[in-house]
């Protein structure tokens, strides 16, 4: 039930105009060059260093942001500014999907 | 997306969490909806961290649950600041006091300056002052204005011709010129004594020369009344004529008053209002009683206040309320008379002065018409008729 319902958010995303993080709860994730990153839609801090950031998604998904002197400037439920020298974002699939 | 003003002023604290785990700790801030901010990272164990000084309490209980420990590094902001100053209370206290006593000092009169008075005048003006209220140590915003001093000060003081008013931040300097009595002159000048005007003689003093007219005499106006010319044709002698003639001259005056009219009177009933204006603002500082005239007049006086020389933006008003009254005044026809007489006789005097007497008064006409008393009274009045006239001679 679960499943036929992601693949109609996913249809109806593409075939709308309708944002697909919005639809899908995805992550929304701003950059200005390395400077900021600006991450919305996350489910919270799971590590956090000078050069490093890891943040839960859904689905057991995580967001890995790499990069030197990291300051968390804001953070609030769903969203957080980050900001250092950013060098490298990457997702690493959970073992849920 | 943050606003640092308002982080100053409710007051934050930068503090160190230190635990086995603090992302936990992180993570429950943030679902609790507690806003952290500039996190970073300081040691494997440990995360430095500003929060606001008002969500203490809250972080506290999540620490417990998390089982990090807090040390407070810093703080920033209007509170914490403020408990600051309680601890240095009479450094504070002593500055404002100061800055006080410096504003109260610029307000204040420190010294009057009397030019140009002898010591007898310039008692009367100083004692006239201290009634006013003008003395040593008086606020200048409560004493009345430069042209309101001069005048009081020349009214009060007979022996003065001129006062001049000035104030120099926080003196006072009059400049007093002094009436100068004129000193009998000695009519040194041979001379007669006419008349300035026809009447009817009524007294003869001759204090030196030869009268030419007796009393119930009635002469025009440029006739001999005393002449300076004294003796036979032969043994003449020339001399200023001195005396007093005394005339009965008749004045016509006529007066109307309406029977009905409306007067603006004040009732008595006032009240003063004290407001500092700073720029378009009024705050009252005194006198916050509603009035509750139906009709009123408003008095304003403002005052500039100062610090040291400047003046400052602010400034000090006095408001008089005084409530007036549009009376309806109806005369019966007596009063309206009387009052008409009253005016007329009113008239004479002015025209010929306080020294003349009255002998005697006749209405001579008398009518009411459109509502008014029309009045014209024939006056005998007794004054000074003799003036002088030099005694020129050709050869």
């Amino acid at each position: 039930m679960a499943k036929w319902r992601d693949t109609f958010k996913k249809w109806l995303a593409s075939k709308t105009n309708l944002p697909a993080d919005a639809l899908l709860d995805l992550p929304r994730v701003t950059m200005i060059g390395q400077l900021h990153i600006y991450i919305e839609n996350h489910k919270g801090v799971v590590h956090f260093s000078d050069d490093e950031l890891r943040l839960a998604l859904n689905k057991g998904q995580q967001m890995k942001v790499k990069g030197e002197n990291f300051v968390i400037k804001t953070i609030l439920p769903e969203e957080l500014l980050l900001e250092g020298k950013i060098s490298c974002v990457e997702y690493i699939d959970g073992k849920g999907s | 997306m943050k606003n640092k003003m308002f982080d100053f002023l409710a007051g934050y604290v930068r503090a160190e969490v230190k635990g086995k785990y603090p992302e936990l700790f992180i993570d429950r801030c943030m679902k609790n909806g507690i806003s952290i901010w500039q996190v970073r990272r300081i040691g494997d164990n440990a995360i430095s961290c500003c929060f606001y000084a008002k969500d203490i309490s809250k972080i506290r209980v999540l620490l417990r649950r998390t089982g990090c420990r807090l040390s407070f590094k810093q703080k920033y902001g209007i509170p914490f600041l403020i408990k600051k100053m309680h601890s240095r209370k009479g450094f504070i206290f002593g500055f404002i006091f100061s800055l006080f006593v410096i504003f109260f000092m610029s307000n204040m009169v420190w010294s009057i300056q009397i030019d140009g008075a002898s010591p007898e005048v310039e008692h009367d003006v100083k004692q006239v002052l201290h009634n006013i209220g003008l003395k040593k140590g008086a606020f200048v915003f409560l004493l009345p204005s430069e042209q309101e001093i001069q005048q009081e000060v020349t009214e009060s003081v007979d022996k003065l011709t001129w006062v001049g008013v000035k104030r120099l931040g926080t003196r006072y300097s009059f400049e007093v010129v002094e009436k100068k009595v004129p000193e009998e002159k000695e009519a040194l000048n041979p001379r007669h004594l006419i008349a300035k005007k026809k009447a009817v003689v009524y007294k003869v003093f001759t204090e030196q020369g030869q009268a030419m007219v007796e009393e119930r005499d009635y002469v025009q106006k440029g006739d001999l009344l005393i002449s300076g010319i004294v003796g036979s044709k032969e043994n003449e002698k020339i001399m200023p004529a001195k005396g007093s003639i005394l005339g009965e001259v008749w004045y016509l005056s006529s007066a109307s008053v309406p029977l009905e009219s409306t007067v603006v009177t004040n009732t008595g009933n006032f009240m003063n209002h004290y407001y500092l204006k700073a720029g378009n603002f009024n705050i009252p500082i005194w006198g916050f009683k509603k009035n509750s005239f139906l009709k009123k007049e408003t008095l304003t006086d403002m005052k500039p206040i100062y610090f040291l020389k400047w003046e400052l933006p602010i400034s000090f008003e006095k408001r008089k309320i005084l409530e007036i009254e549009h009376k309806k005044r109806v005369l019966s026809e007596k009063e309206a008379k009387k009052l008409a007489l009253e005016m007329t006789e009113k008239d004479v005097i002015r025209k010929v002065g306080e020294e003349a007497e009255i002998k005697g008064k006749k209405v001579l006409r008398e009518k009411i018409d459109n509502g008014k008393v029309n009045i014209t009274v024939h006056y005998q009045v007794i004054e000074e008729i003799s003036t002088e006239q030099p005694i020129i001679r050709g050869d």
